[in-house]
């Protein structure tokens, strides 16, 4: 009786090391590293990047609801030395995703934003210091398909109130303490991938490359993006209060430039 | 509840369950598909077989069939800055032969007798030689091109509709090329 029972354990433990790529992932590993110096020599070109020491971290889902809106949180816990961060989408074939460049008047310990995954992919965030130095974290994700998922409306209704802005903030703000806004654009960020189902035509893209954010003459960040960030992007930042308003300005491919001037509440002190 | 009523609760459910037709898989066309490629494919494909990853996998591992995949290729769109950074790369089944836009409703007789031939050429001649064609989850080009197989006398062709989605759920993807014959052909 057991006999029949472990052929087929056999002919299962067979067929389970004959499988493709189980097992033996290296292969995947070595083309997802190869990938990865691609990227870092266009983007780097011979610069070093060195292994996080700490100072990036990074979350993300390990497989996104959405490939065209997935969340990622950075995070730069010694944010003294922090001058900027940059976050690659490996296998999109657009992978340049987000480059915040970090101002006086930042708290550059925490970034969140989303952007849209083509396939199952390396992220990569790479943090530079205020010296020089380039230092990488990564996260495998599993995601498809957000690239050339349709924006589900049509164009026109996708492209409705662009540039409007909505900038949230805590109902009190004490100068003393560093304070966390959630901007949103209203922006359809078109990547030219997206077909329009109706016209079976691309949508042209259409997508924001540079916001600006600062508060009382000093920069907060500067927010340099391409296809990769999600539609109607929002990006939650911390800075310290000026006293001041917020000013952030949006600029997109096709030369749209948006401005907006946010009123903070101060608590005093 | 009177039997009326009981009547009308079991046609109505009826209908809710026969439904309209985006509910369900599409209805098999009877020529190629030369529609929006991106949409709902239907269940099956007359003379071939529908498999999902697992039977891939074990395919591969007894009988070695060719792999075709047809997945579009991704062009740089209009309105990206000229400098920005444009590397597509492909991932697919491992060994497959890489035919992007071989799924197309409507080839021209050039690009279907340079497909005929390719096949050909990668399965040495045998018709019973085991092809498998894909794309992604909801494309429509592997669905046309498998049935130009079919029509062209492969005995056993595969159609994967899960593609390079349900691949990647379970297995490995690596990165491959398109065909080099397949990437000179006429446009």
């Amino acid at each position: 009786m057991l006999k029949p029972r472990a052929v087929a354990i056999v002919l299962a433990l067979l067929s389970t090391a004959l499988l493709p790529g189980q097992g033996a992932a290296a292969p995947d590993q070595t083309q997802r590293a190869a990938r990865w110096n691609e990227l870092q020599t266009a983007i780097f070109g011979a610069r070093t990047v060195q292994a996080a020491d700490g100072l990036i971290a990074m979350e993300t889902p390990d497989r996104a609801l959405d490939a065209a809106y997935v969340p990622i949180t950075l995070t730069m816990p010694q944010k003294d030395k922090v001058a900027a961060v940059y976050l690659f989408v490996d296998d999109n074939p657009s992978p340049y995703a987000a480059h915040f460049t970090f101002g006086p008047a930042a708290d550059p310990s925490q970034i969140r934003l989303k952007v849209r995954v083509d396939s199952y992919t390396d992220i990569h965030a790479v943090v530079e210091t205020k010296d020089g130095a380039l230092h990488q974290t990564s996260r495998y994700v599993k995601a498809s398909g957000g690239c050339s998922a349709p924006a589900g409306v049509t164009p026109e209704e996708a492209s409705k109130g662009m540039g409007e802005m909505s900038l949230k903030l805590p109902a009190a703000i004490r100068t003393s303490a560093p304070v966390e806004g959630v901007l949103t654009i209203r922006h359809p960020n078109f990547n030219g991938m997206q077909m329009d189902q109706a016209t079976r035509g691309y949508t042209p893209a259409r997508f924001i490359r540079e916001v600006k954010v600062s508060s009382g003459g000093q920069s907060i960040f500067t927010l340099n993006a391409d296809i990769s960030l999600s539609s109607d992007p929002v990006i939650s930042f911390r800075f310290m209060p000026q006293n001041a308003p917020i000013e952030v300005s949006a600029l997109d491919s096709q030369d749209g430039r948006w401005a907006r001037s946010f009123v903070t509440a101060p608590a005093g002190r | 509840m009177n039997r009326f009523s009981q009547i009308v609760v079991g046609l109505s459910l009826l209908l809710a369950l026969s439904g309209p037709a985006s509910a369900g898989p599409a209805a098999e066309p009877a020529g190629f598909w030369t529609g929006p490629m991106r949409g709902q494919t239907p269940a099956s494909l007359a003379g071939a077989n529908v498999i999902d990853a697992k039977a891939l996998a074990a395919l591969i591992a007894s009988d070695r069939p060719l792999l075709i995949d047809v997945a579009a290729e991704e062009a740089k769109p209009a309105g990206m800055a000229p400098d920005a950074l444009w590397l597509p790369i492909h991932r697919s089944v491992p060994g497959s032969v890489w035919m992007p836009g071989a799924g197309d409703g409507a080839l021209t007789p050039p690009q279907d007798a340079l497909l005929t031939a390719q096949v050909d050429a990668l399965t040495a001649g045998a018709k019973a030689k085991p092809v498998v064609v894909f794309c992604h989850r909801d494309c429509w080009a592997s669905w046309n091109a498998a049935k130009r197989l079919v029509r062209q006398g492969y005995l056993r062709v595969y159609w994967f509709p899960d593609g390079v989605e349900g691949w990647q759920d379970a297995y490995e993807a690596g990165v491959i090329k398109q065909d080099p014959e397949w990437a000179a052909r006429p446009r």
